[in-house]
């Protein structure tokens, strides 16, 4: 539930981030310009660019000044520029947002919803053969990391086999459009949304599963029974229902770890995420580029998880009640 | 709340229905134009490398080469000569040290204008004024003044004699149009379509940061016709998939790891070897002792086995490196250079000619046991390892340690290292070796000690005679390599596959300045 | 609640399983030297070789022996995973039983931190801090124990809560007994078997991330460990080698993950009495 307390505790992330953000080039020996640039661009840059710079980030004020005017700029949006693509860093993230909240929009549903499946199937066979079977199975699929699964996938499905694209999200200049082009798009990112959710399913499958455990137990599961409901209305209306709470509620924390994920399966694919951006700006040192994507990474799972916080007391009218 | 029906059996139906949309389009092989001239479609691992525009693209080689469909140079080169482009004749001076250039007058840019003396005119003041990474028009490569002395007939007038002009200046400086560039006091704040406004054989249609992608459209008024292939697309792919790539025929050309050569001409594929280009080096403080002996820096080359370090780091597909800089395959390489064969006998005697002597497996001297430092970029780690490894058989102790490349750099620049392993290219043109040897930079072993050295590499710069600039370019790797003020470790084999559609070659001494990749404008022109 | 967490993971499937992966693992480790014949790190000629009897893996780019490497980067795997396990591990206990039995506005702000920590990704922060340190071992150690110690410290917290509630801990602070006293003697052996789930989670949290950094080329670069031999196989993955260098280390990696995963969720399960009781694994 979204309340005084949850917002102290987003405040302090957010303020945590901007501090980092802020402090991890001015930490660094040397001039915080070459350590936000990268020596190699300073030297290519032109003096009245560098005063201008200079005069923006105030580097020749005390340390609280700057942290002023580094807060300024971000609220008119100026998230600073990259000299490697040699456009504002704002423009060059938001070039490659879409593709991974494709990626990772439909790994969520997909891996939320045959988790969920999955889980409340196992919870009530509990301790059956498929029950078993299933757990072990999802629980050895979770050890397996992101980009094994990736690179297994494209090696045999894409190199070896052959059906699947080698990389990229669409095939360039291909002239499709409208039916095909949307299959082209599916075909390129079937392997990395794969990849993504068999690695994030089990942990829904086993929250899932535990809770629909519990829920039961609960004496409100005995009175149905004793009603004499269905084994179909027990199992999904009253059980189920209740189970897929707490997976809801995770969700915004385990947005992070998908985010994480995105990143090993889009540099695997070589998918034009955010991802493969974070990777590439890491290659390249581009510290302005670096930061920007942090600071938009990180304050985009906490709106997630906000969010979330928002959503919970619609879909728990118990919460609601207990305030 | 709404019923759910969330059956195993349902959610498996929906996932089943998703994929029978998906896999019928999945077939192998797909319906793709592939008339020969229709399109081209070059692979790259990289992907972008900048609007191609003078001002927008990336410094560096791949760069250049987009911009080269779009820009033109006053004088251009094939695989084996200098050809006329936008200049149709030129004449050398020698008493004025002035190039006439006789412009061709059928020449039109994309926007439909003419293209005239008072356009090149204007570039070379622009560039004066705005430098670009690969031209420098102030200094000893510079222009002191251009004047066109009519419509089609423009003359340059050099700061001094520059042997390396025709290739360096004349074969890399695109010409902007006047009407377009005029006024623009910020060359990177023209960012539209009217910055690739060129006289080119090819306009661009499309370019794609994320992507990595580039689409070129041909220009058929171009003055010699139309050009061979009607569209030229850059795609992104990663190294590793490039040659399954080929193999598939999703792309027409791309560069290839030497490991599948055979392979690729085994499926019919036309696989392309560059002249060497690039070397990888030790760089040696001589600055610091023991290294500012050159005795010891003789060891060390001595004790350093090159064939096996390109067998070992490099699979055997490099070739070794000689002490002179220049490679062997290159026209201006002097096989009387002294070569350094691996002889850790010869390393010993001299160590001991120095003064120190085995103690328990090393080296020590006056009570000290040598040891020395070895910084490189972690993309260096097999090759510091093996010196690593090599050295401390000879018996010197080396700390090998892989820090952030531009760590490297920086402390190289300060002169706070012993060792370090660097790597350039640029190795067709001898101009190359002055700027590496003594100018400044952390890329440079600013070296200057040797004054025969330095008199030697002033003079091959201004030389205009090709005789007697090479007879000082031979005694350069001589005296050089007697110094050696760094070592010059291997030269690595980079290959090209292409499916033979268009005739793709390695330029003369790199595209332009020397870039060595395989995509000459020229080939997909008749 | 004085369960033996050892007999109860012993006596269920999975834990028997997992523990007999991770004492696999251990040992490769730990017997690296006598189960391989080459130096690890000892180049040679023969590169890329495919799978033989003086290379049972065959060889990687630079001739290195890929078994080798394999038996000694579940040493830098084990080495960082228990570092960093620890570590968190003991940060976790200091401020989870301190914002527990101190309470009041220290036990607010702890928890606001902890909980801000917990929403930030992990990889996120250690990709930028990396970006202008070099992180070596100790550094990357100490750096993913920092981001690493919130989650524990919230459970320890909660099952401090609970204790400090219970009969003997009251007692005890009637009779006079300090905080630091009742902590040590009271809260923390009756904690010791949800630390120990803790730690095994954090064991395993840290053995993907290294693996997952050293994947992205984050790391030192001189250490063997599985995630590097896996971009470096990667880079040769247009030749048959993946087979035998990638797919190796891969499955090494999630069978080390695997087995945590396993004696986790059987320590798990014998915490939670709504989860006993009819075990299935």
């Amino acid at each position: 539930m979204l309340n005084r307390r949850n917002l102290v505790t987003y405040s302090i992330a957010f303020l945590f981030i901007l501090a980092l953000n802020f402090l991890m080039p001015r930490m660094m020996p040397g001039d915080p310009l070459s350590a936000i640039y990268g020596d190699e661009v300073l030297v290519a840059m032109a003096p009245e660019f560098k005063a201008h710079l200079v005069e923006s980030f105030a580097l020749d004020e005390p340390m609280w000044r700057q942290f002023g005017a580094y807060i300024l700029a971000l609220f008119q949006g100026d998230m600073g520029y990259s000299y490697y693509y040699n456009a504002s860093v704002f423009s060059v993230i938001i070039g490659s947002l879409p593709w991974t909240l494709l990626v990772v929009g439909s790994s969520l549903v997909l891996s939320t919803l045959i988790g969920i499946a999955l889980g409340i199937e196992s919870g009530w066979r509990r301790g059956s053969r498929t029950d078993r079977t299933m757990l072990a199975g999802l629980m050895s699929l979770n050890g397996f990391p992101d980009f094994f699964l990736g690179l297994v996938l494209l090696l045999v499905f894409g190199v070896l086999m052959g059906i699947f694209p080698l990389a990229g999200a669409l095939t360039p200049y291909s002239g499709l459009s409208g039916f095909s082009l949307v299959v082209d798009v599916m075909k390129h990112m079937a392997l990395p949304v794969t990849a993504l959710t068999l690695a994030h399913l089990a942990g829904v499958y086993l929250l899932t599963r535990n809770t629909m455990i519990t829920v039961l137990k609960a004496p409100f599961m005995l009175t149905a029974r004793a009603k004499g409901l269905s084994q179909r209305r027990l199992k999904y209306h009253h059980a189920g229902r209740n189970s897929m709470l707490p997976v809801l509620t995770v969700t915004g924390i385990w947005l992070g770890r998908l985010v994480t994920g995105a990143l090993f399966v889009e540099l695997v694919f070589a998918y034009p995420g955010v991802g493969y951006l974070t990777y590439q700006a890491l290659l390249t040192r581009d510290y302005p580029l670096i930061q920007g994507i942090f600071l938009i990474v990180a304050i985009a799972v906490l709106i997630a998880n906000f969010a979330v916080d928002l959503l919970y007391p619609k879909l728990d009218p118990r919460v609601s009640y207990a305030h | 709340m709404t019923h759910f029906r969330l059956d195993v059996s349902r959610v498996a139906i929906i996932i089943l229905a998703i994929s029978l949309l998906v896999l019928p389009a999945c077939s192998p092989g797909e319906a793709q134009d592939s008339s020969q001239m229709d399109s081209y479609t070059i692979a790259d691992a990289t992907g972008d490398w900048g609007y191609p525009s003078p001002y927008l693209r990336y410094s560096r080689g791949p760069g250049y080469t987009r911009m080269q469909f779009i820009f033109e140079t006053l004088v251009w080169k094939s695989a084996t000569d200098f050809v006329p482009q936008l200049a149709e004749e030129w004449e050398y001076d020698e008493r004025e040290n002035a190039y006439t250039f006789k412009l061709r007058d059928d020449v039109t840019w994309h926007d439909g204008e003419k293209f005239t003396a008072e356009d090149v005119v204007f570039t070379v003041d622009y560039i004066k004024n705005h430098p670009d990474p690969f031209v420098t028009l102030i200094g000893p490569s510079g222009i002191k003044e251009a004047v066109a002395s009519d419509d089609y007939t423009v003359k340059l007038y050099l700061e001094q004699s520059y042997a390396p002009f025709l290739n360096d200046i004349a074969g890399t400086m695109v010409i902007i149009p006047k009407h377009i560039w005029e006024g623009v006091d910020d060359p990177k704040s023209l960012t539209g379509p009217e910055a690739v406004i060129g006289t080119g054989p090819y306009t661009l249609a499309d370019y794609s940061k994320e992507h990595g992608t580039y689409l070129y459209q041909a220009y058929d008024n171009y003055y010699l016709g139309e050009p061979v292939v009607k569209e030229i697309k850059f795609v992104r792919i990663s190294e590793e998939m490039i040659p399954a790539a080929l193999e598939k025929g999703s792309v027409n050309a791309g560069d290839i790891p030497p490991e599948v050569v055979a392979e690729m001409e085994a499926n019919g594929l036309t696989v392309i070897t560059a002249p060497v280009a690039w070397n990888a080096k030790l760089t040696i403080n001589h600055q610091k002792e023991p290294l500012s002996d050159k005795g010891f820096r003789q060891a060390l080359a001595c004790a350093i086995d090159r064939e096996a370090l390109v067998q070992i780091t490099q699979r055997g597909h490099a070739i070794a490196g000689s002490p002179g800089m220049v490679p062997p395959t290159s026209g201006w390489y002097n096989p009387d250079t002294p070569q350094y064969e691996y002889d850790p006998a010869k390393s010993r005697q001299l160590l001991e000619e120095l003064g120190y002597r085995l103690e328990d497996d090393y080296f020590t001297r006056d009570g000290q046991q040598l040891e020395l430092e070895l910084i490189a970029a972690a993309d260096y780690k097999e090759i510091g390892q093996f010196i690593k490894q090599q050295l401390e058989q000879l018996g010197i102790k080396v700390d090998f340690q892989t820090l952030e490349a531009k760590a490297v750099d920086a402390r190289v620049e300060a002169w706070d290292f012993d060792l370090s392993i660097y790597g350039h290219g640029g190795l067709y043109e001898p101009s190359i070796l002055k700027r590496v040897i003594v100018d400044e930079g952390f890329n440079s072993a600013r070296y200057t000690s040797n004054e025969e050295l330095n008199h030697l590499l002033e003079g091959q710069l201004s030389e205009m005679d090709p005789e007697k600039r090479k007879d000082l370019v031979f005694q350069i790797q001589e005296v050089y390599a007697e110094d050696l003020p760094a070592l010059t470790l291997y030269y690595p084999k980079w290959y090209w596959a292409h499916d033979g559609k268009v005739n793709l070659y390695y330029t003369r001494d790199g595209i332009a300045s020397g870039v060595p990749i395989p995509l000459n404008r020229m080939s997909f022109v008749k | 609640m004085h369960i033996s967490l050892k007999k109860e993971i012993e006596r269920s499937n999975a834990g028997r399983v997992g523990l007999s992966l991770l004492l696999l693992v251990i040992a490769a480790a730990v017997l690296a030297p006598l189960l391989s014949s080459y130096d690890p790190g000892q180049q040679s000629v023969g590169s890329l070789l495919s799978p033989s009897g003086s290379h049972w893996l065959g060889t990687n780019h630079v001739g290195q022996d890929i078994w080798s490497q394999l038996l000694y980067g579940a040493r830098t795997s084990l080495m960082v995973g228990f570092g960093v396990g620890i570590i968190s591990l003991l940060l976790g206990i200091l401020f989870g039983v301190s914002a527990a039995l101190i309470g009041g506005l220290y036990d607010k702000i702890v928890m606001r931190v902890v909980d801000a920590f917990i929403v930030i990704p992990m990889v996120v922060v250690v990709i930028l801090v990396a970006a202008y340190i070099k992180p070596d071992l100790p550094v990357l150690i100490l750096l993913l124990a920092a981001l690493s110690w919130q989650g524990g410290a919230r459970v320890i917290r909660a099952q401090t809560l609970s204790l400090k509630e219970s009969g003997h801990i009251n007692a005890s602070r009637m009779f006079g007994a300090g905080r630091f006293y009742v902590a040590w003697r009271h809260v923390l052996p009756d904690i010791v078997t949800i630390l120990l789930v803790e730690f095994i989670y954090g064991v395993r949290r840290a053995v993907f991330m290294e693996a997952g950094l050293a994947f992205l080329g984050i790391g030192d670069p001189m250490l063997v460990s599985w995630g590097m031999m896996m971009r470096d196989a990667m880079s040769f993955s247009y030749l048959d080698v993946w087979q035998w260098w990638l797919v190796p280390a891969g499955v090494a990696l999630s069978l080390t993950i695997i087995g945590l995963t396993f004696v986790s969720h059987a320590a798990e399960a014998a915490l939670d009495p709504r989860l006993r009781g009819a075990e299935v694994a």
